[in-house]
């Protein structure tokens, strides 16, 4: 472990973090150590956002210092690491919506706490929620939406899940912009989240974590 | 609630009377002072589609028909100021522009507007855009983010036209086929935005006729020097990735968006006579960036343009998107009385504490309760808001969004209603 490496991705210090992950690769450290490094620096990264330290800059760039020693480091490892074990989260922005900033934080959040986060992606259609819950058999189904259009999008993606006859399987949890307690009865979702951090909240609370 | 039978104050007032009395009231509560009852505005966007049952592209495309329904909505509620949508897609589409989607263009015909982000201006750009915003702006960018102007490209760089008569030699690539084509495109969305202005300045004085004070958005448009380098230029991505990692360059450019922002709206109200300048604002609400980040890259420019407007004669109506809670202490700083508010998603009740005394409050009726609630919650929570957002003038009862997409007619009438009865002085 390098507490160095750590402490200069988490302190968002770029070039620093890559000129050490570089030197890290070249005296021949295990390249599943450094990733292990980046896995311990995103969770500091997450706490920092959880408390408001850090925003959406650092979340961003957090994940580029991550894709860029990756990039250094994939070419050296020999197997792949271990597969993450938490819980499978399934996320998308509903039909007709494309917007994608709330819907990335939380998946940033979830992954950082050790969810399996599938992303759709955004404008994903009810039927393409269905047929991923069918195929990956997630407990929890995040949908996002910052649209006033979104309300109806949430109803309908929660409706086809009920009409597949999934609703008992899933939990929904529903969040963006514009939602509040009266869009989540009205879509019949299980739960709103305001933000990110109650999104991570719901997902532990729903899979008997803490 | 209330079930005593609701007898409208406005019944049997002539249009004339109306539109002085709720042009007086809508001037007056954005003045801070205390009308003679609240002013509501119905902001009813595809609400009139819904209403009408056409569908949006129509609502976009068909001036008349979006005209009437108009008419028949703002009849039917009586409120004081109505809107219908703010924008229209003939420029764009006859540009092929990438940054929005339109119902009927990019998206179903009963699709929303959306806008579309992307990283349009690239790091290496800052340089070129810092140096000549305008050059970089119509040879580089509008071929990037307008396909139909892809033949600017071609141009030499526009301060050649500095060179008087030698430069004239330099003409002769206007009648190369893609600058002629382009020239073209730039023609018609020209032509299409005439039209659209012409209705809007129509449909004002058509509502004015029938008894409706003018909607507050009328006029200039402008952005925060930050948002206009992340909307339109950056993305999100991009603009917050600058902030890490080319802080100065950001500084520097949006130094020139704030002036040249600035120019064009002064320019516009002298024109037109105008005296608003709309200023969505959207990457600085709480989420976004820290509070000290927001006092470096967001608001002395956003204070700065607001207060060189006010000087202007220009009042700055400033749609704060998102939840501003942990930022309303910055807006005390702007001048008193001189600039208006809309509040999407912060506390309302909190607004109305902290910045009550410093600018005219919009908003307050959540979207949420028109399409899903009952009511009596619609009926409790207007009266809330004009007993305390309401206290002392300075309120525009509006939707926090602005606009009324899926609410309920039944439920907007009671809102109505309850603001007309309860919002008296």
């Amino acid at each position: 472990m390098s507490k160095e490496l750590i402490d200069a991705i988490t302190d968002m210090r770029e070039d620093d973090a890559l000129k050490l992950t570089q030197e890290l690769l070249a005296s021949s450290t295990d390249p599943l150590t450094i990733l292990d490094d980046c896995r311990e620096a995103m969770t500091a990264v997450g706490r920092r956002f959880e408390v408001g330290e850090y925003f959406v800059p650092e979340l961003i760039l957090a994940g580029e210092i991550l894709k860029s020693i990756s990039a250094e480091v994939k070419p050296r490892l020999k197997q792949g690491g271990a597969a993450k074990q938490g819980a499978k989260v399934l996320l998308g922005t509903v039909k007709g919506d494309i917007h994608d900033i709330g819907k990335d934080i939380v998946n940033f959040m979830l992954d950082v706490n050790g969810f399996q986060v599938t992303d759709l992606g955004v404008d994903v259609p009810p039927e393409k929620f269905v047929e991923q819950i069918k195929q990956l058999q997630p407990p929890i189904v995040a949908l996002s939406g910052f649209l006033t259009l979104a309300y109806t999008s949430m109803k309908d993606t929660v409706d086809a899940i009920k009409a597949a006859g999934l609703r008992g399987k899933v939990k929904i949890m529903i969040g963006g912009g514009t939602i509040d307690e009266q869009i989540c009865a009205y879509a019949g979702a299980d739960a709103f989240g305001k933000d990110a951090m109650a999104a991570v909240n719901l997902a532990k609370q729903w899979t008997g974590g803490k | 609630m209330t079930t005593k039978p609701y007898a409208d104050p406005d019944a049997g007032k002539t249009p004339q009377q109306l539109y002085a009395e709720r042009t007086k009231r809508m001037a007056d509560a954005l003045q801070l002072k205390q009308p003679d009852r609240i002013p509501i505005q119905l902001g009813f966007g595809y609400m009139l589609a819904e209403m009408g049952g056409i569908t949006r592209q129509e609502q976009h495309e068909n001036g008349a028909k979006e005209q009437e329904l108009l008419e028949k909505a703002a009849l039917q509620f009586q409120p004081d100021s109505v809107m219908g949508l703010f924008n229209n897609p003939g420029a764009s589409v006859a540009l092929g522009d990438r940054m929005t989607k339109f119902p009927g263009h990019g998206l179903n015909p009963n699709g929303s507007f959306q806008f579309v982000e992307g990283e349009y201006m690239k790091p290496e750009d800052y340089d070129a855009f810092i140096d000549d915003p305008a050059d970089w702006s119509i040879r580089k960018y509008w071929p990037r983010v307008f396909p139909e102007l892809e033949g600017l490209a071609l141009l030499p760089p526009l301060g050649i036209g500095a060179f008087g008569a030698y430069a004239l030699p330099q003409l002769g690539i206007l009648k190369a086929p893609p600058v002629v084509k382009a020239l073209q495109a730039l023609g018609r969305a020209a032509d299409a935005q005439a039209v659209a202005d012409a209705r809007a300045v129509n449909s004002v004085q058509r509502m004015a006729a029938l008894g409706f004070a003018p909607p507050t958005f009328m006029g200039s448009i402008a952005e925060a020097p930050f948002d206009f380098m992340s909307d339109t230029l950056r993305g999100m991505r991009g603009i917050m990735l600058d902030i890490h990692r080319r802080p100065d360059k950001l500084l520097a450019a949006m130094d020139k968006v704030l002036r040249l922002q600035l120019e064009y709206a002064i320019a516009f109200h002298r024109a037109t006579g105008l005296t608003t300048c709309f200023i969505p604002l959207h990457r600085g609400s709480d989420g976004f960036m820290s509070l000290a980040q927001f006092e470096k890259f967001y608001w002395p420019t956003l204070k700065a343009m607001q207060v060189t407007l006010v000087e202007n004669g220009i009042m700055p109506f400033v749609f704060y998107e998102g939840v501003w809670d942990q930022r309303l202490k910055y807006l005390v700083e702007l001048p008193k009385a001189k600039t208006t508010g809309l509040f999407q998603f912060s506390d309302i009740f909190k607004v109305k504490q902290v910045v009550g005394g410093t600018m005219c409050i919009a908003g307050g009726m959540r979207n949420s309760l028109l399409q899903a609630g009952t009511a009596d919650d619609v009926c409790e929570l207007t009266i809330k808001l004009c007993r305390e957002v309401g206290k002392g003038g300075g309120f525009i009862m509006t939707t926090g969004i602005g606009e009324m997409e899926g609410c309920k007619p039944e439920l907007v009438k009671v809102w109505v209603d309850t603001t007309k009865e309860y919002g008296v002085y």
